[in-house]
């Protein structure tokens, strides 16, 4: 890491913008990710997460704004210092976990007792040697993590990172991803897994429709929600969220998939003035769930919209 | 068995599975033994050709159409091959994955060329050998039309590459290529022959399958008003140095391109 810049942000976006012509894309939006970090890009699907990490992971240029890599903005310089993971999980199927990472490896300089360590953290040592297409998703996903986590570049880039992963493969990422900030690395993930992000980010930035309406760390956002519940309300009948809202301490409410989401302040009588809002409207409660706020209760306080539909 | 020779089988099969694997460590390593993993498709890829050529050098066709066929059938395995797996690739996310790492765009183009070629080359050389063991032609005359072969195809390659420049869907590549394939293949005077004067008689001296029509007829046993190995070689250099400087070119192109 000698030549790895500790003054300046090892990646910084400017202004950044990326639209497409259907208005679609994300941006404008600053960012900068400097080393031990962790940022955390969060937001619904379609709010321009991936849009955004493939700029930063020097994949789509930019329509405007400056993106500089530890310091500098030469793309290709960049990618000696960088590894990504897409969302597809894009291999010579055909050839083994070993071959291919020995591949990837190679491309990015690593030495090659660095090869078989990275498979057998990412648990993929017994299969190492099986044509990929004849793995599970899952463990093809393990396979394209470990071929970007070898090596330990200085700055990750992972789209969706837990996707088809498992419970323990969610714990070896965290594991691997918390040890790489530990050393100095940086990395920036794109996920809507809030789980998954409150267990590694120190940064998160919440986008919305391509807009970056938050960048703070994760500590700040989440003592933010301090002396806040958050209440799942399952019901039958007309939605009671306009009245929800009208009740005293409620912070937020919005239906989402499992039924309506609550954010509100700790107060005696909460939960009885909820449910009263119910009978009003003649609608009947059918669950009830309430318990400590997370980051996804962030993103309803901030835009008054579930993260998850 | 004997005890012996179970204890020689064992060792050998442990040093085998002992004996490390050279791992793929270039693209164009990894791009060709996932060719040749892919088994059933690579015997159907090099047997194909053989289902056209043994019945036209065993049957006597003519040669100005035998050969007519055989370049169209290489024009078409240059540049099918490299454009529908260039497209593919796009498509599955692995033109993404090779677009980020640190190697410099002409670089993946012509290792992403050059798995294919290799395997085409193999194709030309199988077709090659039954013309040479049923004709037996002027080894003069086989080894410049095998190396123009080998050019054409990187010829057609290049124009594969470009097209998949041009489109994500390999639909819609087979398309592009037809349409760009069928004119080049008429000026070259496949269909034809090539006049002795005029425009056409000049582009035909700048495409490479002309020269192979006029390789083919030679081999099989024609006389086309042309060709001689000389000017093979000649052409076959040339048209290999273009493709290869524009297939480098087009990497940036394939590679800027995102699905």
């Amino acid at each position: 890491m000698n030549d790895l810049s500790l003054t300046k942000p090892w990646l910084a976006a400017a202004g950044l913008s990326r639209r497409f012509r259907n208005g679609r894309g994300v941006g404008p939006v600053n960012l900068t990710v400097g080393p031990g970090e962790v940022q955390a890009l969060v937001g619904p699907n379609g709010s321009g997460k991936t849009t955004l990490l493939r700029c930063l992971a020097t994949r789509t240029r930019p329509n405007s704004g400056e993106l500089t890599w530890f310091g500098d903005g030469d793309r290709q310089a960049a990618r000696a210092k960088l590894a990504v993971v897409f969302d597809a999980t894009a291999h010579a199927d055909e050839l083994s976990a070993r071959q291919n990472l020995a591949f990837f490896a190679t491309a990015r300089k690593v030495r090659s007792d660095l090869w078989e360590p990275a498979l057998e953290e990412a648990a993929v040592t017994e299969v190492g040697g099986d044509p990929l297409s004849r793995l599970s998703y899952g463990m093809r996903r393990r396979v394209l993590l470990a071929e970007a986590l070898v090596g330990d570049p200085p700055l990750l880039l992972l789209d969706e990172p837990t996707l088809g992963l498992d419970v323990s493969g969610c714990q070896w990422l965290a594991e691997a991803l918390s040890r790489r900030a530990r050393t100095g690395l940086a990395t920036c993930i794109s996920t809507n897994d809030t789980d998954f992000v409150e267990q590694v980010a120190t940064r998160v930035c919440f986008l919305v429709d391509g807009n970056a309406v938050r960048d703070a760390p994760l500590s700040d956002l989440l003592a933010e929600l301090g002396g806040t519940r958050e209440i799942q309300l399952s019901y039958r009948g007309p939605s009671p969220a306009a009245s929800v809202r009208r009740v005293e301490g409620v912070v937020s409410a919005a239906d989402a998939t499992g039924g309506l989401l609550i954010l509100a302040r700790q107060r005696d009588g909460l939960l009885p003035d909820i449910l009263a809002t119910l009978g009003d409207l003649d609608a009947h409660l059918v669950d009830l769930k309430v318990q400590d706020p997370g980051l996804s209760d962030c993103f309803l306080k901030l835009t008054g919209r579930p993260l998850h539909d | 068995m004997t005890e012996r020779s179970e204890v020689a089988l064992n060792r050998s099969q442990s040093s085998v599975a002992r004996m490390p694997r050279p791992r793929p460590t270039q693209l164009w390593q990894l791009e060709l033994r996932g060719t040749l993993a892919r088994r059933r498709a690579l015997v159907i890829k090099l047997a194909f050709p053989l289902v056209l050529v043994i019945p036209l050098v065993t049957t006597g066709a003519p040669p100005f159409f035998a050969g007519m066929l055989l370049t169209v059938l290489f024009a078409m395995v240059g540049t099918v091959g490299t454009g529908v797996t260039i497209t593919r690739a796009r498509g599955s996310g692995w033109l993404d994955r090779l677009a980020v790492l640190p190697l410099p765009a002409w670089r993946v183009g012509l290792e992403l060329f050059f798995a294919g070629w290799l395997v085409d080359a193999l194709q030309a050389t199988l077709v090659l050998t039954v013309i040479a063991i049923a004709d037996r032609p002027d080894p003069a005359t086989l080894a410049t039309t095998w190396l123009l072969a080998l050019s054409a195809l990187a010829f057609s390659g290049a124009i594969g590459l470009g097209i998949a420049a041009l489109t994500d869907h390999a639909g819609e590549a087979m398309l592009y290529l037809a349409v760009v394939l069928a004119p080049l293949l008429f000026l070259s005077g496949l269909f034809t022959g090539v006049p002795a004067v005029g425009f056409r008689y000049w582009v035909a001296q700048v495409l490479p399958f002309s020269y192979l029509h006029e390789g083919f007829q030679l081999l099989l046993g024609g006389n086309p008003p042309y060709g001689d190995p000389l000017s093979f070689l000649i052409a076959a250099v040339v048209f290999l140095a273009i493709s290869l400087a524009a297939t480098a070119a087009l990497g940036r192109a394939i590679l800027a391109r995102t699905s």
